[in-house]
């Protein structure tokens, strides 16, 4: 009977990975039963790489291309956002240097008000976290038509050469993006709840 | 497992798809969702848990091809986020306290009860943390500072976690664990 001490289990696992120590590897070519344990735990990581590769039960790539797609457009859509707040600001100057309109106050007004309303709206769906969760394929068929929807309305408030100095008709657009950016907080709210039951 | 797209080929792809070109995007997806859902399987506690994880892993890779560092591994790259996204929702559940549970538990039913049962039932009763140090190391190639990293813990830590795995797989599989 012997009183040479065994190696652990993690003294034969460095072993196995090619860094045990000094001590460890000798034993192992001397101990029978350390050698047998390593030879074990070699074959057990080979039965670990042999496990068969699961198939996802459903196929995500349409959720995915649609998540990728609309976050890319908002990635853009910040930078045109910007620029056309810059233009419907310098829109705004320009009409209260020329005076034109039949109430300029009022439109300044209910256009800085539909803006501020789109730019709440992105503040709440940000903080929504959308992203954070999977879609089903109904909850993404209504975010892809909103987003595409707001998509449609950013080309036109990007444009203000088309949009002129209308003023009411530019206060209409935002407003009609803060009701889509609405419907989206809508349904991710919805399916924060419905998670969370 | 291995890359399944060579390098010059992958580089390619991700200059395509960091470009908006769709199809290198699917392409991509179609090549690693298999691996990724492999993976997020073996580190999550259900398989909704592991398709979300599949989601997140390739809408953060939408988000971060630019990361990539074209002479390295892409495999390598999409691993890390995919544990890493695994990870981060462990986390969030805050399944750590029932994890320790389980542990008690597997640890009492493998003293007491002399069951056989089969790798693939053995694993999945593994705790957690320990199933998650296994994978990434045994199956995965990782190393111990990588795993301690991804997982914020210590190398020392990593390496009790894969020696108590092993413990309990051996108690569980018996024989079969001595045996090719």
């Amino acid at each position: 009977m012997s009183d040479v001490r065994h190696g652990t289990m993690e003294e034969l696992l460095a072993v196995r990975d090619g860094e045990g120590s000094a001590w460890a590897r000798g034993h192992v070519e001397a101990c029978a039963s350390c050698g047998a344990e390593l030879y074990r735990l070699e074959q057990m990581r080979s039965r670990l790489r042999a496990l068969p590769q699961y198939a996802p039960p459903r196929d995500r790539w349409a959720v995915v291309a649609v998540q990728a797609r609309a976050e890319r457009r908002v990635r853009m859509v910040s930078a045109l956002t910007g620029l056309a707040a810059a233009a419907a600001l310098a829109g705004l100057l320009l009409v209260a240097a020329q005076g034109a309109g039949p109430d300029p106050l009022a439109a300044r007004t209910s256009l800085r008000a539909a803006m501020a309303r789109s730019q709440a709206m992105e503040r709440t769906l940000r903080e929504l976290n959308p992203d954070s969760r999977a879609l089903n394929g109904q909850a993404a068929a209504a975010v892809a038509d909103l987003q595409g929807r707001i998509e449609a309305l950013d080309a036109r408030l990007g444009d203000p050469a088309a949009l002129g100095r209308d003023l009411g008709r530019q206060a209409e657009l935002w407003n009609e993006r803060a009701g889509l950016l609405s419907a989206l907080v809508d349904v991710h709210t919805t399916r924060v709840a419905l998670a969370g039951l | 497992m291995a890359d399944t797209i060579p390098l010059a080929e992958a580089r390619s792809l991700v200059a395509r798809a960091k470009a908006g070109d769709q199809r290198a995007l699917e392409h991509l997806y179609r090549a690693y969702e298999g691996a990724v859902y492999t993976l997020a399987r073996r580190l999550s506690k259900t398989p909704e848990d592991a398709e979300d994880v599949l989601q997140e892993t390739f809408l953060e890779i939408c988000r971060s091809l630019g990361a990539w560092r074209a002479e390295g591994s892409l495999w390598a790259w999409i691993r890390r986020i995919a544990a890493s996204k695994a990870l981060m929702r462990y986390r969030r559940e805050k399944v750590r306290a029932a994890d320790a549970l389980d542990e008690d538990a597997a640890v009492g039913f493998a003293e007491d009860v002399p069951l056989r049962l089969d790798l693939e039932a053995a694993l999945h009763r593994l705790p957690e943390r320990s199933r998650t140090v296994v994978w990434l190391h045994d199956v995965e190639g990782m190393t111990h500072e990588e795993i301690a990293e991804l997982m914020g813990m210590t190398t020392s830590f990593s390496k009790s976690q894969l020696a108590r795995a092993h413990q309990k797989l051996r108690a569980w599989l018996g024989e079969e664990g001595a045996v090719a």
